[in-house]
């Protein structure tokens, strides 16, 4: 076959010597991509995200080394001179310790912690769940899942209903109240943002490593055992090491999402001046410190960006290990004999600890009058729906209160808005990523909108508020409108939105779209007949999902909102803050109870798995 | 539909990365089925999607009649919805969310016709392909046979001058795929349409087209009817390509030529000087016969003796294994073999069923006729 070289006597045609000219080549380019508006959509979008996305993570970078308002005095140099000010007083000065370093080792430590906590706890769940008889694994594998649809900020109200103690002021903790004064490092601080973080992010583990397991193929197993391995061996030597990939992998993405946690630390590290540097960063922003915001920032980002890469890696490491699957791949389950019943006790208290405790505890603080007094005069409705009560402010129940509803309109009209528009743009960003024949600029629209996923929410709102805060060329100044949150939202949820998108488009594969063109249908034509009504149920996810992310996100909109455009998230911790803490955790209630019904709704319908929806 | 041409087309991915079409010259006449065949790889598919505009050209140009739609030195492209062609898909890529009816009516719509002749046209290929009793229907609720009629459909009721069958009948069982077959040669005839048909099977090839294209590796290897593929392939590809069991090739002319090359070399250097030295020749298996009893070898017959290490039963047929210390040969048979294998046999081949080959591989075509000479002396 090798000795073919030469086309046969078929073709008559003599071999033409010069190839195309590169001006022919490039003016046939051009005519190719010209005549459908699939690159205009592409570089439309570019450059959109370019401003949206690039624009303020560079601004929060600048102002990290550029003078600031009202320090021109002090520095002896004009407004937006370099300086190395900032950078000095965030990492060097006195008061960088403060500012900075200790911060930096609570975010460490606490991180730390919430990994080691829930890999003790999740593997084992994981395994329980994958891979054994253990009773009600089905009812469990969804179950143990629902701490990840709450707002993590749900336990930390609950936990701080249960254990605050005198330190602050205020209604006093349910132990408090029965006259058991729980030490402050039980009430605040560390120890319950680790143990509050760690239930939240189990269900990471849960997922993640139970997906490793359930692709497990016994006969890897079986293979060994047959040469004569021990189970200790198995476990040891084949078990464990195939499924390291998704242990780190775990490992790294609860620490990227333990980075950009604010609310937590916020509710229980305050009364004790625990501090991570998400809350540093809200201090500095809060006083006003821009160019110190812009350092702590830029270094929350580079974390972030490093950890991230980690990830990729070690899921660049995983696929070595991908082992062919076939038929053959088997799941075996394990007998637990006597251990049954207690391992299921165990997921059973796991569950009861991680949902059904917080979610009773907020709720009975909402309906009774003096905490942990459970007799029935104390049971009332009055912070619900109560009318001419004797406080200050908020006269009436939460219910009935205007400015619930006023919070509630505007997170139904900022994160709706936002989601839909970045849905439709996801989808738009998925088609021009697979069809373009532009290929540098796939390239380009692929990662910058996966970029705000390397950043956390409270660092990508810094770096709005940098950029938008003052009037800038035909921009007006956007602090304190609904267009710079609803702008920051589209940005920070485009990478689920492009991902679902792009995921969307290959699936559906160039075929049905060709097979319309090649009966007459143009670009228009093709959009609205065929891939549109096709990708109809995706759309719908990428709407729902990122909908659902947003109504229980916190970091963007602490830092951009103000009390005119307060969301339900913002108003309830408004309310933490002037010490209404049932009002507060009936407002959390109502939060958990969209996203929860949110995600179940958007599961039925689009029949997705719940590890799909994970990321958001 | 006039005829389309293709000349010096070329597609590569990126300047630097190997030809998958390179410098293709290729005719399709009006009425024409043609079957583009090779191994997976070859580029056959390519070509296909060149052809319907789905794919550009990197260089060179496709004429339809005396109209230029493809050309990168003229800066012209013309869309594939411009091109008026008609391309069924290997996974068929029907349109999920619509009715077969309206998967059918899809571009009749779009080309604004009445509804009276639209409804009238839908019925008639809906007919003619056995699939109107599945008119509302969705198309994850047929089976692959019928979702392949309706793919079919659709592109039958534009009637477009050109049909383009991208592997079609792979994805179907053994059954239907004898099914469809003969179902396209009555399309063929009754709709008038040329077709161009993409297929790894030899067999598929040789049962539709009226003129097969060969081609490996980007480029065309021979063009022209079944019976020339078989029977005079070009070049050593073809031979060894076509055909099952596979050709019997010995290679000659090298010092380290086995015992039976040899022979095959000294017997074509006996009918003709200028047989000395060449490449290798090919002999088809079928055109081989045995014998347990030397004597009765045809004179002037290609010859030798072998032991057979192989009955190979096929149903109908059989397949032997012959073997010396050096070579292997297979023969086919339709009659029942009475040898057992270790038993000595003679083996014979007519002259004019030996193909020729020189070093690079190509035919020797003048060999054909004094081997056929040779025969009649």
């Amino acid at each position: 076959m090798a000795l073919v070289t030469e086309t046969a006597k078929g073709s008559a045609v003599p071999v033409e010597a010069m190839a195309p000219t590169t001006w022919q080549r490039w003016r046939y380019r051009m005519k190719v991509a010209s005549r459908e508006p699939t690159t205009l959509i592409g570089v439309l979008t570019a450059l959109l995200f370019t401003y949206l996305i690039v624009v303020p993570i560079i601004s929060i970078v600048l102002d990290a080394v550029r003078v600031q308002f009202g320090h021109e005095r002090r520095l002896g140099k004009d407004f937006g001179d370099l300086t190395l000010y900032y950078l000095d007083r965030a990492f060097l000065s006195p008061v960088s310790v403060d500012l900075f370093w200790r911060p930096l080792l609570n975010t460490l430590s606490v991180a730390m912690g919430a990994i080691s906590l829930s890999l003790l706890i999740g593997t084992v769940l994981a395994w329980l769940i994958s891979r054994t008889d253990m009773f009600g694994r089905r009812w469990f594998a969804t179950a143990l899942i629902v701490p990840y649809m709450l707002p993590a900020w749900t336990f930390a109200l609950a936990w701080t209903t249960l254990f605050k103690n005198r330190t602050v002021g205020g209604q006093p903790g349910w132990f408090e109240a029965m006259g058991l004064t729980p030490p402050d490092w039980v009430a605040y601080g560390r120890f319950p943002i680790i143990v509050i973080l760690a239930l939240h992010y189990t269900p990471f583990v849960i997922l993640l490593f139970g997906s490793a397991l359930r692709r497990f193929d016994s006969q890897l197993e079986d293979s060994a055992r047959i040469l004569g391995a021990k189970r200790y061996q198995v476990a040891l030597q084949i078990i464990l090491p195939l499924m390291r990939p998704a242990l780190l992998s775990s490992m790294v993405l609860i620490f990227a999402k333990c980075l950009g946690e604010f609310g937590v630390p916020y509710v229980l590290g305050l009364p004790v001046k625990f501090e991570v540097l998400s809350t540093s960063l809200f201090r500095s922003i809060a006083s006003r410190q821009t160019g110190v915001a812009g350092v702590v920032a830029a270094s929350i980002m580079l974390i972030g960006i490093i950890t991230l890469m980690i990830d990729a890696r070690l899921v660049r490491e995983a696929r070595r290990f991908v082992t062919v699957g076939s038929k053959g791949s088997m799941n075996r389950q394990s007998r637990l004999g006597k251990y049954r019943l207690p391992a299921t006790g165990f997921a059973a208290l796991i569950f009861l600890l991680s949902v059904g405790l917080p979610l009773l505890t907020l709720f009975l603080s909402t309906v009774m009058k003096l905490p942990a007094q459970f007799t029935l005069d104390n049971f009332t409705l009055d912070y619900w729906i109560g009318r001419d009560l004797h406080t200050v402010a908020l006269q009436t129940g939460v219910l009935l209160s205007p400015d619930l509803w006023a919070a509630a309109k505007n997170t139904l009209v900022i994160v709706g808005l936002a989601s839909l528009t970045s849905g439709i743009l996801g989808l738009l960003v998925g088609y021009v990523v697979i069809r373009t024949p532009v290929k540098a600029l796939s390239v380009y629209l692929r990662q910058v909108t996966f970029l705000p996923y390397l950043v956390p929410g409270i660092a990508f709102a810094a770096a709005y508020l940098s950029l938008f805060a003052v009037p800038r060329g035909p921009m007006p100044a956007l602090y304190g409108t609904v267009t710079i949150l609803i702008l920051a939202l589209i940005a920070d949820q485009m990478p689920y939105a492009s991902r679902a998108g792009i995921s969307a488009m290959t699936q559906l594969g160039k075929d049905p779209e060709e097979a319309a063109q090649i009966a007459g249908a143009g670009w228009f034509r093709r959009m609205i007949s065929i891939v549109i009504p096709i990708q109809k149920g995706s759309l719908v996810t990428g709407v729902l999902l990122p909908f659902i992310s947003g109504i229980k996100g916190l970091s963007l909109f602490v830092i951009l909102a103000v009390p005119s455009t307060d969301v339900l998230t913002t108003y309830s911790l408004r309310l933490v803050d002037y010490h209404y803490t049932q009002a507060a955790n009936a407002v959390v209630l109502i939060i958990a109870a969209i996203a929860y019904l949110g995600t179940l709704a958007a599961q039925k319908l689009t029949k997705t798995n719940l590890a799909e929806g994970l990321g958001s | 539909m006039p005829t389309i041409n293709l000349s010096g087309a070329q597609k590569n991915y990126g300047v630097n990365s190997a030809n998958a079409v390179s410098n293709l010259d290729l005719e399709i006449r009006d009425g024409e089925f043609m079957c583009l065949l090779g191994p997976s790889g070859c580029g056959k598919t390519t070509t296909l999607r060149m052809i319907a505009g789905l794919e550009n050209l990197s260089d060179g140009e496709i004429r339809i009649g005396e109209r230029v739609v493809d050309s990168v030195r003229a800066g012209v492209f013309v869309p594939p919805e411009k091109r008026e062609m008609g391309l069924v898909f290997q996974s068929y890529a029907l349109w999920p969310h619509l009715t077969i009816e309206r998967n059918t009516d899809f571009g009749l719509r779009l080309r604004k016709l009445p509804k009276e002749e639209r409804e009238q046209r839908v019925e008639k290929v809906m007919q003619a392909l056995d699939i109107a009793k599945y008119r509302d229907r969705y198309p994850s609720q047929l089976s692959g046979g019928q979702q392949q009629r309706v793919a079919l459909a659709r592109m039958l009721a534009v009637n477009p001058g050109v049909l383009l069958l991208d592997e079609p009948l792979s994805n179907l069982d053994a059954r239907l795929r004898l099914e469809m077959r003969a179902e396209l040669k009555r399309i063929h005839k009754e709709f008038k349409t040329t077709i161009v048909f993409v297929t790894h099977d030899q067999w598929e090839a040789m049962t539709l087209a009226t003129t097969i294209a060969v081609m490996d590796e980007g480029t065309l290897q021979q063009m022209g009817t079944p019976n020339d593929i078989y029977d005079r392939p070009a070049n050593r590809f073809v031979a060894e390509f076509v055909g099952s069991p596979p050709i019997n090739i010995l290679t000659v002319g090298s010092p380290a030529a086995s015992e039976l090359s040899r022979a095959a070399e000294a017997f074509l250097g006996a009918r003709h000087p200028s047989l000395r030295g060449i490449g290798s020749i090919g002999i088809r298996p079928e055109a081989i016969g045995y014998l347990v009893n030397r004597e009765h070898v045809p004179a002037g017959s290609f010859s030798g003796e072998m032991t057979v290490t192989g009955v190979l039963p096929t149903g109908g047929s059989w397949i032997l294994e012959l073997r010396n210390d050096s070579d292997t040969l297979f023969l086919t048979t339709s009659a029942l073999p009475h040898v057992e294998t270790g038993s000595k046999v003679s083996f014979f081949a007519p002259p004019e069923a030996l193909h020729v080959f020189d070093k690079d591989g190509q035919r020797i075509t003048e060999a054909d006729a004094l081997l056929r000479k040779n025969m009649l002396n």
